[in-house]
């Protein structure tokens, strides 16, 4: 049926684990940060502007664009799953010239025709505040990372500066991997993390920046694919649904969309990553840099 | 004397000359590996051999003395080494950047891979898989010097962490980097 949106239901679910892994107990240690951390540190780091006040109001405004559409989808998502409980119970599978089978089969397909139509009428809304905050991280990474740093002065700004005693900054790194929770969440999560980022030290802000500005583009590109093929899927379940036929597809593209929107219940067990190093040294070489 | 004993004393003599001559040459130093299984006994055997002409053998040296120290770790281990470069760039043998390099590759947080004076995106973005294989590569030799050699498994872990940090930042950065061309 429609590969573009099953990737972009599946893929957006499952495609930060790769790189995000390692830091599913980072939630923890950020909230604590965000209590703990800061102050002598932001003193002495230069500060980096990667959050305009447009970024954190682009942020709040995607979180709402999600929400809405998570409302608009939540009824249509819960009948979808009563009625193939229903087409599964009356043992439907391999029944398909049944009459009262190819009923439900059509009910399946028109509420799966619902969920396209909203998505379809959500989408552009969301398009546009997802752009709208990847071009702001953009051209703040590019100039605040890309063009006024070095490879050293990014790894010091990740590392934090040392204390002249030798004792690291306590500030802990940023969340990574957001799998498993509803996507208005995550951005409500993204918007509170950089409204309150003016307390927190540069390194964290580098990070959260990326891990961000990464999500935005991905998610970008998987909506304008996603915008493109919904109109040729919902011709092909037009075309379904004189037959009664319920495609493979279709339900994984439904839970597809319910894992991302409402989260996926197997992603949320976030694996523990090594404990952040107190950097805590004994000794300190008069050769260290 | 006849022609033929004439002709046999020359050669002999010269003979004789040549090895005279040879044992007067010096031998080239043997540069044994330290036998000492203990690290201070090692550093100054290997100090001995570096004065005695083994400059070259180095890098060995400084490999054989990390084999030592993963036999008895311990977080003092990390001074023993510092001073020991300090030594090696006091005496010559090692520039101070040398001596820098040596060190912070084991023993330090910091990846000397990400040392660099140009900006990231002219600079590190379009070498960008060469910087962060280096920075893998560097970070096994931290494995060695900061969790073998001198127990400090806080400090592996946080250059564990930010060598996935610049990986994802990197990635970032490049990518907007290039979407300004």
């Amino acid at each position: 049926m429609n590969p573009s949106l099953a990737s972009f239901c599946a893929a957006t679910a499952n495609r930060s684990h790769s790189r995000r892994s390692f830091a599913g107990a980072m939630t923890l240690s950020l909230v604590v940060a965000m209590i703990v951390a800061v102050p002598a540190q932001a003193a002495n780091t230069p500060t980096i502007r990667l959050f305009p006040t447009t970024v954190v109001e682009d942020l709040r405004q995607t979180g709402n664009v999600a929400r809405d559409m998570e409302t608009g989808l939540q009824d249509v998502i819960g009948r979808l799953d009563q009625q193939q409980q229903l087409y599964q119970e009356s043992k439907c599978d391999g029944a398909e010239n049944d009459t009262g089978c190819q009923r439900l089969a059509r009910q399946i397909g028109a509420s799966y025709l619902e969920m396209l139509t909203v998505m379809e009428e959500r989408l552009p809304d969301m398009e546009h505040t997802v752009n709208n905050t990847r071009v702001s991280l953009e051209k703040g990474l590019r100039n605040e990372l890309g063009k006024k740093m070095t490879p050293w002065t990014l790894q010091e700004t990740l590392l934090g500066k040392v204390s002249a005693t030798g004792e690291a900054s306590a500030t802990a790194p940023s969340l990574r991997g957001r799998s498993g929770m509803r996507l208005s969440e995550r951005f409500k999560q993204y918007y509170q993390l950089v409204a309150t980022s003016g307390s927190r030290g540069d390194q964290s802000l580098a990070v959260l920046a990326s891990d961000i500005y990464l999500d935005m583009e991905e998610t970008s590109t998987l909506i304008e694919r996603t915008r493109q093929e919904i109109a040729r899927a919902t011709l092909m379940e037009q075309l379904n649904q004189s037959f009664g036929i319920i495609t493979p597809e279709m339900m994984e593209v439904v839970g597809g969309v319910k894992s991302i929107l409402f989260g996926d219940e197997e992603s949320r067990a976030l694996v523990a990553g090594p404990p952040p190093g107190s950097l805590e040294q004994a000794y300190r070489s008069p050769l260290e840099q | 004397m006849t022609n033929t004993s004439r002709h046999t004393f020359r050669i002999t003599g010269v003979i004789a000359a040549l090895l005279t001559l040879a044992s007067c040459a010096s031998n080239p130093p043997t540069c044994p590996s330290p036998q000492s299984r203990n690290l201070d006994s090692a550093i100054g055997s290997v100090k001995s051999s570096l004065n005695s002409g083994c400059q070259a053998h180095f890098d060995r040296f400084y490999d054989d003395l990390l084999v030592i120290a993963e036999g008895d770790p311990k977080p003092e281990n990390k001074r023993e080494f510092s001073e020991f470069l300090v030594w090696s760039s006091e005496q010559g043998l090692l520039s101070t950047r040398q001596a820098q390099d040596y060190y912070n590759r084991y023993f330090n947080v910091k990846f000397m891979s990400m040392r660099g004076d140009y900006n990231n995106c002219s600079h590190t973005c379009p070498n960008k898989q060469k910087v962060l294989f280096d920075m893998e590569r560097e970070l096994s030799d931290k494995e060695r010097g900061l969790l073998k050699v001198s127990m400090d498994a806080d400090a592996y872990y946080r250059a564990d962490r930010l060598y996935q940090e610049v990986e994802l930042v990197l990635e970032a950065t490049c990518f907007a980097c290039a979407a300004s061309r």
